[in-house]
């Protein structure tokens, strides 16, 4: 049964279109972390930017360097385009170098119709980093504020980041219970992948349809675990079924590392920024490669994983630099790794499908 | 001769091989060529040598695959060998064969005619790590051919014009094509053919050290594939790396080799 079969998917445009008409704005927001909850508290829909993929890379190509990832390119692209014009304004995460660079591009030398938000991170998990992150979401607010003309109360953002804290806590069961699951990889991911554009509220009734149907299967394969950005091309997850395995867990940025926990603090700026300081470790905010490392090795644990597949997107240079001794440590853990390079605007080559095929007979 | 029980055929982008065995798991029967862009046409033709040398030999045909021999096709060109009972990668095909030849793992260079690949084999014959260069020419037989064929050398004898001088110029460009245009202008200064070749075989090998260190360098060093005729390939690679280079007999079959022994292991 496939997830259309299932569930219906919206698509993103539709998504945007309808929010706009009821009066709301729409956000474009490039990966990898960001405080949904405020967004929406202003009735602002984030609708994430991950390249998108198939799109025609001239237009960002003549403002970028050729080694610029095809997440920054694609996406430079398709703004120059007037893809993202139904975006009521743009925000960019300094998740690494190259967003920075697209978000200074973008504020300086290609200022699109919309205003450009640049966000910042903190690097490492601490106390101080909650305070400095805490910060930077009231500065956003003032932002937001601007441009919304509206100026939500605590207790908005608050309720705002209850739903966020309910729908995030049936994408972390929807993870969890993959397996049983009427859903191939490929559809799975579809699915989950509408958390980069609904509404909690819709992607609540999504999820819970999901587990009222109350499927109890079993799905077969060599289990396996998923390392990188993005799934794209999604010809991957295919592939990976074709070849008789299964993605068991991940380790996605887009997916697996934004599974937040639940929040404390009373406080709604403090709640946001412990959300997201709390999540898996993730290289953006500076997490150490050994706690990425151990969340891994937790991961094959407790799914049984027969080796993990590194899909990452060429010229993502962060987690190229953590690669090498991530592959090292779980190949002294007697974890069978293996690293695909892909440019998302390109179908899955059939070298790649070669070192795929390769690696399921290595593990089978 | 003995009864071929399996055959293994290797498409690859430069040579097409096929490869059968007897009972213990020995080459008795092989043909290689050139790769014909037609791979169906090429593997009928293949087949019908295979039925001409050995006539007890009922290869697998279409609607009747069941009664033929079985056949495990593997090479880029994998998926268009529709006779075969079954395909596997190359990656596991070279493992199986060099692992049956050579009688011990370690690391496996094969550098193809459009890809390299290093190989990662444990001492019972396993497959733990590799690596592959298929995205660039830069680290290929493909780098000397272009090249080689710039200086006006025959490729037989790129090795032994290549060894014949102890001078070497650095060749800088990573990429073929720019490679090429070095060379002209190196050409154009007056520097001779030898060192110029010397430098390039150098800049192939550098590229292939890299791929060894990514997978992890496991004594003995072996090497496979169409390069090992140039003789400058193993002397480099065993400069590069310390390491003395193994090359088995039949260095461009360990791809056929691997898919037949895991045809026969059907047969078994």
């Amino acid at each position: 049964m496939t997830a259309e079969n299932a569930v219906l998917i919206p698509r993103r445009s539709e998504v945007a279109s309808a929010f706009k008409q009821q009066g709301g704005l729409v956000a474009a927001v490039l990966p990898i972390h960001y405080p949904r909850a405020l967004l929406l508290a202003f009735n602002i829909l984030p609708m994430e930017v991950w390249g998108p993929p198939r799109v025609d890379v001239s237009l960002g190509s003549a403002h970028l360097q050729p080694y610029v990832c095809s997440v920054v390119r694609n996406a430079l692209s398709f703004i120059l385009g007037g893809g993202l014009d139904v975006a009521d304004l743009i925000m960019v995460p300094h998740a690494c170098d190259s967003l920075q660079g697209l978000g200074s591009i973008l504020l300086d030398f290609l200022p699109p119709k919309q205003p450009v938000i640049p966000f910042y991170l903190p690097r490492g998990g601490s106390q101080q980093g909650e305070v400095f992150f805490a910060e930077e979401l009231r500065f956003l607010y003032q932002r937001l504020e601007e441009i919304a003309g509206i100026s939500p109360s605590n207790e908005t953002i608050m309720k705002s980041i209850q739903w966020e804290e309910v729908a995030d806590e049936l994408l972390a069961r929807l993870h969890k219970q993959r397996g049983r699951l009427q859903f191939k990889d490929h559809d799975f991911y579809r699915l989950i992948r509408t958390r980069e554009y609904l509404p909690a509220e819709d992607f609540i009734d999504i999820a819970q349809s999901i587990f009222d149907a109350d499927y109890e299967g079993q799905q077969e394969g060599i289990p396996i675990i998923l390392s990188g950005i993005v799934p794209e091309p999604m010809g991957l997850l295919k592939t990976i079924s074709e070849f008789g395995a299964r993605v068991v867990a991940d380790d996605l940025a887009c997916c697996g590392r934004r599974l937040y926990p639940a929040g404390r603090s009373e406080d709604p700026f403090f709640r946001m920024a412990e959300r997201i300081l709390g999540g898996p470790p993730d290289w953006c905010r500076g997490s150490p490669i050994q706690d990425r490392l151990d969340h891994l090795h937790r991961m094959i644990d407790a799914t049984d994983a027969r080796g993990v597949i590194f899909y990452n997107v060429k010229f993502c240079e962060p987690e190229l630099f953590d690669l090498p001794d991530l592959r090292q440590g779980l190949g002294d853990l007697g974890v069978p790794t293996v690293s695909i390079e892909v440019d998302i605007s390109d179908p899955l080559s059939s070298q790649a499908t070669t070192r795929i095929e390769a690696f399921f007979e290595m593990i089978r | 001769m003995a009864e071929v029980r399996a055959l293994g055929i290797d498409v690859g982008s430069t040579t097409a091989k096929i490869v059968g065995i007897d009972d213990d798991g020995r080459i008795i029967w092989h043909v290689l060529e050139q790769a014909d862009p037609q791979v169906g046409k090429q593997v009928e033709k293949f087949l019908e040598l295979a039925r001409e040398v050995t006539p007890i030999l009922s290869v697998p045909i279409e609607g009747e695959r069941e009664i033929g021999v079985p056949l495990i096709a593997t090479g880029y060109g994998r998926k268009l060998v529709h006779q075969a009972t079954r395909t596997v990668t190359e990656i596991t095909c070279h493992a199986r064969g060099v692992f049956r030849e050579l009688g011990h793992g370690g690391t496996l260079v094969d550098i193809g005619g459009q890809d390299s690949k290093v190989i990662g084999i444990s001492p019972k014959g396993e497959v733990v790590d590799f690596s592959m260069n298929d995205k660039c020419a830069a680290g290929t037989g493909r780098f000397l051919e272009n090249t080689a064929n710039r200086l006006g050398v025959h490729l037989d004898r790129l090795g032994e014009v290549t060894l014949s001088t102890v001078e070497e110029v650095s060749i800088s460009s990573t990429c073929t094509v720019f490679a090429e245009s070095e060379v002209i202008s190196l050409i154009a200064h007056g520097v001779a053919t030898e060192p110029i070749l010397k430098g390039l075989h150098r800049s192939l090998i550098k590229r292939v050290v890299a791929m060894i260190r990514t997978v992890g360098l496991r004594p003995p060093l072996m090497l496979s594939g169409g390069v090992v005729r140039n003789p400058a390939i193993p002397q480099i690679l065993q400069e590069e790396t310390g390491e003395e280079v193994i090359i088995p007999r039949h260095p461009q079959l360990m791809g056929a080799l691997g898919a037949a022994l895991i045809a026969l292991e059907l047969v078994e």
